[in-house]
């Protein structure tokens, strides 16, 4: 379990995490999503006992990692995938970080099984593709068979295969009863993966819950109405927490009302209505609406109604 | 070392085939001592070519420099046979020249192995592999702990080990002269046993500032300074401050260590050693200090 009270990290004039609060359960997976530059990764370093936070405190299992005697049992971490010395070999890399919790060979060997980098693990680090790398972070963060994983935007850079891998890897770990905390930018990938969401913009927490409950809740939402009337229906719709939106000239969304109160109205005062659509917003569009302020980096929005994704590496 | 037979393909399963572990607490199993770190660190010394051809350099150019000047010391003294201005010069040298010919290639070792030690500290920044060391050991001095060791440790052994091959390479050379080299007698295995120190300590100098600076050239741009610009430059520069702040500088302990008697206007022996102490010292507390606070 991990638990962050009131962490925060402060870079000079910029604060990157913000007084964050959130726990992470262990049994199952929790997605820590967020556009770049949202606090992730620094969130993550903290975590690791790396970055000193500036206030607060984050702990692993009730205690800092700072005090834990085994770290490496405890949490294995991939936080970045460079993070290795580039002439060294996979294998003397894994032998090395073994060594210091006399970790025997065999795991060592087991882990580069697992991963699939039998075939290149006496090569040099430096050679690697992007998704070698992440799988040799991945490796070295399940050397220690840690309680809990930690993993930094693992599928960047891996083929279709690896992501499914990984996809399964996670799953079964929080399975056994590890505690898995994995972060991405890629909303698609967390709606597959992870049971439990927590969602950072601008070193603050936007929401944290379970994915199924950001979906149908967070995202706002919608009707799709045709009528032959839209600007009678438009006023008689009109109030307080609505919002109607033309986007054909006999199409409109609607937002604040469902569909039963629209064809109410609509009854009521003779307005034909022939098409009435629920939408349910897809985890894509609950990202985008919950993040819509707190985005780092605005891509420039070149259609009004096309949401641009949130950065992307 | 390489897998010698395939073992039953391990599938992810094999992550938590040991223990099924829920809640809090912390796990039961071996954690980082100092001497797991210590191999980690010695793990990751001998397994980087660079560390390999940095020590290999040292033994070359040791013995490289060794065997020339027991050339040039040999036709110095058969010179001075002749010459009474070089016989002269030998005698204000002290006589025996032939003690410092297994050393003579000190300078060089000491900026090989000093590199050496700034490189075992700034190559884990440049590289990101710091997140993983200072992950494995968050505690993190036992790691910076045990790159001292190491990196102290082998440039002892390698400066030692190149300064006998030397001396033993140059001693048929100075015997053609008729000048005699005893590698058993108190002075030579003084000169040995000072220089070795000496050198060991300038590796510990480079990886603190390693740690310091976090940069390759930066700290290798630092220690040539401190070691081969500050003494000119304070040559240079006119003035007494200079003239008595040179003695002070971490390179010119040396001489004083290792004189057979106390040479006007240089430091006392023990003097010479209490300042290289505390040029190695400070900066190495400093440098852990600052690491133990710092973000990695």
């Amino acid at each position: 379990m991990i638990e962050a009270r009131g962490l925060t990290k402060v870079y000079g004039e910029k604060t990157a995490v913000d007084g964050v609060n959130f726990t992470v359960e262990a049994g199952r997976v929790t997605g820590f999503l967020g556009p770049n530059g949202a606090g992730k990764s620094t969130t993550m370093r903290m975590i690791m006992g790396l970055d000193r936070p500036t206030s607060g405190s984050v702990t692993v299992n009730g205690s800092p990692l700072t005090r834990h005697t085994a770290p490496l049992r405890d949490v294995g971490a991939l936080l970045d995938a460079k993070a290795v010395h580039t002439s060294r070999s996979a294998y003397n890399h894994l032998l090395a970080m073994a060594a210091t919790h006399s970790i025997p060979k065999k795991r060592v060997r087991d882990v580069i099984e697992m991963t699939g980098l039998a075939e290149v693990a006496k090569k040099k680090v430096g050679g690697f593709s992007l998704g070698m790398g992440q799988r040799l972070g991945i490796a070295a963060a399940l050397l220690g068979d840690p309680q809990t994983v930690i993993l930094d935007e693992p599928v960047n850079g891996l083929d279709p295969e690896g992501v499914v891998w990984v996809r399964n890897l996670v799953k079964y770990l929080a399975s056994e009863g590890r505690t898995v905390f994995l972060s991405s930018h890629l909303m698609s990938e967390m709606a597959v993966t992870a049971d439990h969401l927590i969602v950072i913009g601008r070193g603050r927490i936007i929401a944290d819950a379970p994915i199924q409950e950001i979906i149908t809740g967070k995202g706002q939402r919608s009707t799709r109405v045709r009528t032959d009337q839209p600007d009678r229906l438009m006023q008689l719709l009109a109030g307080t927490g609505v919002s109607v939106e033309v986007q054909e000239r006999e199409l409109l969304e609607v937002k604040g009302l469902d569909p039963r109160q629209i064809a109410a109205a609509a009854l009521e005062n003779h307005v034909m209505i022939y098409e009435l659509t629920p939408l349910q917003a897809s985890l894509e569009e609950a990202y985008m609406e919950l993040t819509k302020d707190e985005v780092e980096y605005h891509s420039l929005i070149t259609t009004g109604a096309v949401p641009v994704e949130a950065g992307g590496k | 070392m390489s897998s010698t037979t395939v073992e039953s393909t391990p599938s992810p399963r094999d992550a938590g085939s040991r223990t099924r572990r829920t809640g809090s607490g912390t796990s039961a199993g071996p954690g980082p001592t100092f001497l797991r770190v210590l191999n980690s660190e010695f793990i990751k010394f001998r397994t980087l070519l660079s560390t390999l051809i940095l020590l290999g350099s040292t033994v070359i150019v040791m013995v490289g420099f060794g065997a020339l000047s027991a050339w040039g010391t040999g036709q110095f003294s058969q010179a001075a046979t002749r010459d009474p201005q070089a016989a002269a010069r030998l005698a204000a040298q002290g006589g025996d020249l032939a003690v410092g010919v297994p050393t003579s290639g000190i300078a060089f070792a000491q900026l090989i192995l000093g590199s050496l030690g700034v490189l075992l500290m700034s190559s884990e920044f440049t590289t990101g592999m710091a997140r993983s060391t200072f992950a494995a050991v968050p505690k993190r001095l036992p790691a910076f702990a045990a790159k001292l060791v190491v990196v102290v440790v082998t440039s002892f052994v390698v400066t030692a080990v190149s300064t006998l091959a030397a001396g033993f390479l140059a001693t048929p050379i100075l015997g053609n002269y008729g000048l005699n080299l005893d590698l058993a007698s108190s002075q030579s295995v003084k000169m040995l046993i000072v220089n070795s120190i000496y050198v060991a300590a300038v590796a510990a100098i480079g990886l603190a500032l390693g740690t310091l600076i976090r940069n390759s050239a930066g700290g290798i741009m630092s220690l040539v300074g401190l070691f081969f610009v500050a003494p000119i430059a304070f040559q240079l520069i006119p003035g007494d401050f200079f003239v008595e702040a040179r003695k002070y500088l971490p390179g010119n302990t040396v001489a004083p260590l290792t004189a057979l008697d106390h040479v006007p206007a240089t430091l006392e022996a023990w003097q010479a050693g209490l300042v290289l102490g505390a040029w190695v010292v400070v900066p190495v507390l400093l440098a852990a200090f600052l690491l133990k606070r710092r973000d990695v």
